[in-house]
């Protein structure tokens, strides 16, 4: 069992709150002026899915909850569960929709790494980067001019990216899955 | 936020603050950032830097974390009431959604008035600067028709925690806050005062005269954020000393880095500070709500984080 001090504790990590394991989506330093300084987290419990937040001293130690993860390859969804398998022992391994953020990004044989607690799939990291194909995109766009220009354009699971203006359908972009950043067009 | 706009934001903000002021009579007025003594405050941390005369004179300097000290000196020659807008500085905090290593204060200052006077204006000032009493950040809609809510602190912990702040040990105070109270109101879509802090909570304020063991000091609360802290002034010259030595022993015992205190500050006390209240106002956080933007590095033209890579 080991502890982080709750003021360097970062959006990602798991913890134990009040017995139960959680992650930690967000997190907000505050200092005020005439007081202690202050850690504010957002977190899902990564056995129900529901959301919290809680505010800790910077300096309180927190429990961190021992997870492991492994490599394995995105599937497909059956209902609320993810499926995924690793590739080299074909075991398979189910992970409930409500633990995963941004759904879009999962391709089918896409790499990830599944986060287990307690020999259970709770989570999903997705790579930094995934290539997808861009399936709808408007013909004509304005653009604006102040930046540099950029449509908004659908990929193959649905889900709808800001890209330059030169990207057409067919074509496959590469994407930054933590800031949903265009990064390149793949050729 | 684009450049132009974030220029635009600022500069429209601090006019209205300006113009707010100035129609009210009040001095506008410029103190130093560099200083021989910085604020005795036990839980901020200061930048230290050293002066160098060409003869070779060497002294310690700091960095302001308020310019209150040098404010009430003006006072307490009879500037009357006035106010400053200037760069504070902070070290070793998170760089966060609402901490910038450097950022701009407001402080103002009324003489023969006390911290109910404040609140009026921060109320007048703040929606001057919104400009409706209908007010959206971040997709939730605020309502700032006056009079916002009062609540003493007292109050808020036994309503919200269940608890007596008089038996609150100091660095709990903010967490319980933080859980308890503040998502209580959060829900009321009001801003709001929080009033009267225990007496160990306010360095710097006169204790009331109904009940000694709380101080006249307020902070403001809007959308969540912190915008502000006032005080009554504390005139006493002998409580003050006491209460600085007391903070330069919590600052001590924190490991902060250590100074005196400021006799220039204890001395002018001594010949009288006129009865006063004043607010110390973060203007980038008022700025953060004008701009309906979630972060400080949206409307900072180069944020900490940026210009020194963290």
């Amino acid at each position: 069992m080991s502890n982080v001090n709750a003021g360097n504790i970062t959006k990602g990590n798991y913890i134990i709150f009040k017995g139960a394991p959680v992650q930690v989506n967000k997190t907000e330093f505050m200092s005020p002026g005439k007081g202690s300084p202050v850690m504010r987290i957002k977190f899902k419990n990564i056995q129900t899915g529901s959301a919290g937040e809680y505010t800790y001293k910077t300096s309180e130690q927190v429990e961190i909850a021992e997870v492991s993860k492994k490599e394995m390859q995105y599937l497909y969804r059956d209902g609320n569960e993810l499926v995924f398998m690793d590739p080299k022992s074909y075991d398979q391994a189910s992970v409930p929709v409500a633990l995963v953020e941004k759904l879009g990004y999962l391709i089918p044989n896409l790499k990830c790494w599944v986060v287990w607690y307690k020999e259970k799939a709770i989570g999903v990291v997705l790579p930094s980067h995934v290539t997808m194909k861009v399936i709808e995109s408007p013909n004509e766009v304005a653009g604006n001019r102040i930046n540099a220009p950029k449509k908004t354009v659908k990929l193959e699971t649905g889900v709808e990216a800001q890209v330059p203006l030169f990207i057409k359908v067919g074509e496959s972009i590469t994407l930054d899955t933590e800031t949903d950043a265009y990064l390149s067009r793949v050729q | 936020m684009q450049t132009g706009q974030k220029i635009q934001i600022r500069e429209r903000v601090v006019d209205t603050i300006r113009a707010f002021f100035k129609k009210r009579g009040f001095r506008e007025v410029f103190t130093p950032i560099l200083v021989p003594v910085p604020s005795a405050e036990p839980n901020l941390e200061v930048f230290q830097t050293q002066l160098q005369t060409a003869s070779g004179k060497k002294r310690q300097g700091y960095l302001i974390l308020s310019p209150e000290y040098s404010i009430k000196k003006l006072l307490a020659a009879g500037i009357g009431n006035c106010f400053e807008i200037t760069k504070c500085f902070r070290n070793e905090e998170e760089v966060s959604r609402l901490h910038n290593p450097e950022f701009t204060m407001l402080e103002w200052y009324r003489v023969g008035a006390d911290y109910t006077d404040i609140m009026k204006d921060f109320e007048e000032l703040f929606l001057k600067i919104i400009g409706k009493e209908k007010f959206t950040h971040q997709k939730k809609t605020y309502d700032l028709s006056r009079p916002w809510p009062r609540v003493s602190v007292a109050g808020a912990f036994k309503k919200y925690a269940g608890k007596d702040v008089l038996k609150v040990a100091e660095a709990d105070f903010y967490q319980i806050f933080f859980n308890k109270i503040e998502p209580a109101f959060a829900k009321s879509g009001k801003p709001f005062f929080l009033y009267d802090y225990p007496i160990s909570q306010a360095a710097l304020a006169r204790p009331k005269k109904a009940n000694p063991r709380f101080a006249e000091r307020f902070e403001v609360f809007v959308a969540g954020i912190e915008l502000g802290n006032c005080f009554s002034e504390l005139t006493d010259s002998v409580e003050q000393e006491k209460r600085l030595h007391h903070d330069l022993t919590v600052r001590k015992a924190q490991g902060k880095t250590r100074y005196g205190i400021d006799r220039d500050f204890i001395k002018v006390l001594k010949v009288g500070l006129p009865a006063s209240a004043g607010i110390a106002v973060g203007v980038d956080r008022l700025i953060i709500l004008a701009a309906d933007v979630p972060s400080i590095s949206d409307i900072i033209l180069f944020p900490g984080n940026e210009l020194f890579d963290l």
